[in-house]
């Protein structure tokens, strides 16, 4: 078991490389298990690659991943899974020619306790009520809002006790962004850590504890949330300046 | 054309559908496989005949009743198709794309020699163990082995539904295909899902390959190559990796051929077949079940060229080789000598696709057309017209330049596999209509008596004769070669190999610049083929078949990509090595195939390093 003073996960040291182009240098942040943590960038800052890292999509040409205190080091991506990481991937990727409640089972896919799973597509249904009325409908054929929420609901189903979103508001009418937000915020209230990758500082700083701000590789700035929030230099860079204020 | 009677229609219609159904256990199997791991499955036509030996096998030595032959046959060739995944894609993993296909073709010279090693290259015929009634219908009958092929069918299409839809592992397998990358996200092992597919895809493949045998009564190991091309066929007709679609595309093949029997005769069966898919590619590349028209993009497509530095040869050395290959006749070996011309003329093979598939990228399987083209080019004009073979040798290069490229053109909007498999197509159409334009080609009978090389006069046909004259020529052909490398067109060539989209950016209009290198390629391979068809003296349209095309890619392959002198030391390497230790000659196919999956496993850039 790790020691209670551990991060549930924590990257140290992490460089790793696109081709030639190094996109981490020297990378390191830590998440607190029960949090809502958000890592901040622009374009091209490295915060996707930092997702393919954790989740063994990628390998880094040095450092470490660390989920509760075990390296993850040469651990292929479903083994990873296994060990309580969930993800919601980046552009929602739902598997678009099977039904609803067949991503909900895909979600479920490294668990063999019928019952529980039977259980949690219960509570994910219960959260997610929109998804009760389309479970056999295709995946492929719902709305953006719709996806978004099932690739959430799938990451629930594997019972992880992290779940990395890679920019989870992308491309949702406002209207789905808050109610995005407000099932991130409902989802960690059951316990569940979440690490979540932004280009919208001031949508993801209002629900999180912690962010990290990333610039071309390097970790910029760091702080709670709400302190971040107050930062001149976030407000400047990513909320628009004097105009916001 | 005679059309035949209602009743006779019944029984085309009857064996359409169970040919059909044959088809279908090979393409629904391709489109599994394609689905998973992105990959045409070459070696699928030999797992089919090794279905049919095990059954074979199974039968005549042990006496098995049918269940249990199916039950021999689901295991071994399930086996053979996780070797196939281990050997031939796993590895691979990371490499580009055409990597695993060119793996599979060369598993699939392995296996056809293994089981004609094992099994002799002679037919066998597979005893009858149905029934011999047949019922009337409508004018024609139904046998019982007819309703068996059709049963068994329909059995494997349900149990594959089954297990795709209601198993933990057919929920994987289907997300495996539609997001590899999600799939792993929830868990999901790739190379898991990739092994049982294989596994899976080959026992239907073994199955289609037993009941092949039972319905015409014989198997040979040869019929690997077809099979493998009709599931191909059957699965560009439903569309790559559409498992219902490669069901339907198979019962319209099975139909299309069966019906085009009935109409025309036995021997356009298959010209038939490869028509279709040419078609299927030109005009619904997605297949007849898709709504879309343009293909999806490859993210990589099909360049095979690992990054090197290419050996260098310094000029002086160059001469020497050349000086030292113009004295082999001094040997006064005739043996020697002959396996000298034989170097030569697939080293001018091997210059004309290393530029196709290694400076162009255009992996071409169908490359003994050309040498087709220019073989009865030639022996027909000396022959038939009665022209000097001074004058047919070097039109037959023009008439190879021209028709190669005008064969090839509507392909070239296709990219990675698609080139690999239209090209196969076409090379195997040319091979059918030399078979079948009886009235030109002399047909079936081939062309026999071809005269000798002579040149003004000179006579040529004695082996050093030949052996200069292909000396000077393949001389020529790889200066003019590498000074077009280096030239701007040699650079456009790379560009749109490399990128096709950013040379067409700049203005490099990838059909034209296509069109040359095939036009330079066919009239180097068209020149081969006439020399080979007059030092022959008789060539028919099997004598270049596409086992030869793949040798060519190996020894392009073995050389290095692209690379002018790779391309004549990988061609005297693979002609020549086999030579030197004769007591290996009924192993050379093997060998073959198995310098090429070491290659594309170890050193995708060849000896001599890919340009």
């Amino acid at each position: 078991m790790s020691d209670p003073g551990e991060a549930l996960l924590r990257l140290d040291n992490i460089n790793s490389f696109y081709g030639p182009v190094q996109v981490h240098f020297d990378l390191s942040l830590s998440v607190q298990a029960g949090q809502i943590v958000c890592l901040l960038g622009g374009n091209a800052s490295g915060k996707s690659t930092t997702m393919k890292t954790i989740l063994g999509l990628q390998r880094p040409r040095s450092g470490t991943v660390f989920f509760e205190g075990q390296p993850l080091t040469g651990l292929t991506t479903p083994q990873i899974i296994r060990r309580g990481i969930g993800s919601v991937p980046e552009a929602r990727r739902l598997f678009g020619q099977m039904t609803v409640r067949e991503n909900l089972l895909m979600g479920a896919y490294t668990r063999s306790d019928k019952p529980a799973i039977a259980q949690d597509e219960e509570r994910v249904l219960t959260l997610f009520p929109r998804l009760r009325e389309r479970l056999k409908q295709r995946a492929g054929t719902m709305s953006g809002g719709e996806q978004q929420m099932l690739a959430m609901a799938r990451a629930l189903m594997g019972r992880p006790k992290l779940i990395c979103m890679d920019e989870p508001t992308m491309g949702l009418s406002p209207l789905f962004v808050d109610r995005v937000l407000e099932l991130i915020q409902a989802i960690n209230k059951e316990g569940v850590t979440i690490f979540m990758v932004e280009q919208n500082a001031s949508l993801a700083l209002g629900i999180a504890h912690y962010g990290y701000v990333l610039q071309t590789g390097h970790i910029a700035l760091e702080g709670p949330a709400d302190e971040l929030l107050r930062d001149p230099r976030i407000r400047d860079a990513y909320l628009g300046g004097a105009a916001a204020a | 054309m005679n059309m035949p009677g209602l009743g006779a229609w019944f029984d085309y219609t009857v064996n359409g559908i169970v040919i059909g159904n044959i088809y279908a256990m090979l393409a629904v199997g391709l489109a599994l496989i394609y689905g998973v791991a992105n990959l045409v499955n070459f070696a699928h036509g030999s797992v089919y005949v090794v279905g049919a030996y095990v059954g074979w096998a199974a039968i005549t030595y042990l006496g098995t009743p049918l269940p249990v032959t199916i039950l021999c046959v689901v295991v071994v060739c399930g086996l053979v198709g996780v070797g196939i995944e281990r050997l031939g894609l796993r590895p691979l993993h990371g490499s580009s794309r055409i990597a695993p296909l060119l793996a599979t073709i060369g598993i699939a010279l392995v296996l056809d020699q293994v089981v004609q090693l094992i099994f002799s290259p002679d037919p066998r015929a597979v005893p009858m163990q149905v029934p011999e009634w047949r019922i009337p219908i409508g004018g024609g009958t139904i046998g019982p082995l007819d309703l068996l092929i059709g049963g068994i069918g329909l059995a494997s299409a349900a149990v594959l539904y089954g297990f795709l839809r209601f198993t933990k592992l057919g929920w994987a397998v289907r997300a495996t295909a539609q997001d590899s990358d999600a799939a792993q996200q929830m868990g999901v092992d790739i190379n898991k899902v990739n092994m049982a597919v294989f596994a899976i895809a080959s026992a239907l493949s073994g199955i289609s390959g037993l009941l092949v045998g039972m319905y015409y009564n014989q198997i040979n190991p040869a019929m690997s190559f077809e099979a493998t091309l009709k599931g191909i066929v059957a699965l560009i007709i439903g569309g790559l990796g559409n498992v219902p679609g490669a069901i339907g595309g198979s019962l319209i093949l099975g139909l299309t051929e069966s019906y085009g029997i009935a109409l025309f005769g036995t021997s356009y069966r298959n010209l038939f077949a490869f028509v279709l898919l040419i078609a299927m590619l030109l005009w619904r590349p997605n297949g007849l079940f898709s709504g879309r028209s343009s293909l999806p993009p490859e993210p990589m497509t099909g360049t095979f060229i690992a990054r090197s530095r290419p050996f260098r040869i310094p000029p002086w050395a160059v001469a020497g080789l050349i000086v030292a290959a113009a004295l082999l006749p001094l040997l006064n070996n005739p043996y020697v000598l002959q396996i000298g011309v034989n170097s030569l003329l697939y080293g001018m093979l091997a210059l004309s696709l290393t530029l196709v598939a290694g400076t162009v990228g255009q992996i071409s399987l169908g490359h003994a057309a050309l040498l087709a083209i220019g073989g009865y080019t030639s022996g027909l004009l000396a022959m038939d017209a009665g022209w000097p073979v001074a004058v047919t040798i070097p039109i037959a290069g023009i008439v190879t330049a021209g028709l190669g490229t005008l064969l090839v053109f509507p392909a070239f909007r296709l990219t990675g596999h698609y080139v690999s498999i239209a090209t196969l197509g076409i090379g195997e159409i040319v091979s059918l209509v030399i078979l079948n334009w009886s009235g030109l080609t002399h047909g079936a009978i081939g062309l026999g008596g071809i005269p000798p090389l002579e040149v003004f006069g000179y006579d040529l046909g004695s082996v050093e004769g030949t052996y200069w004259l292909c000396l000077v020529i393949l001389v020529l052909l790889a200066l003019l070669q590498l000074r077009l490398l280096s030239s701007h067109l040699g650079r456009s060539w790379r560009a749109i190999r490399d990128d096709s989209v950013a040379a067409r950016s700049y203005g490099v209009s990838g059909n034209r610049y296509k069109a040359l290198a095939f036009g330079f390629g066919g009239f180097g391979a068209g020149i081969s083929g006439a020399i080979t068809a007059h030092s022959y003296s008789y060539i028919n349209h099997e004598t270049f078949n596409a086992t030869l095309s793949v040798l060519a890619l190996t020894m392009v392959i073995l050389g290095g990509l692209g690379n002018v002198m790779g391309a004549v030391l990988g061609a005297t390497l693979l002609i020549a090595l086999p030579e030197a230790f004769r007591g290996l000659a009924e192993y050379r196919i093997l060998i073959y195939g198995l310098v090429l999956l070491l290659l594309i496993r170890f050193r995708p850039q060849g000896l001599m390093g890919t340009v």
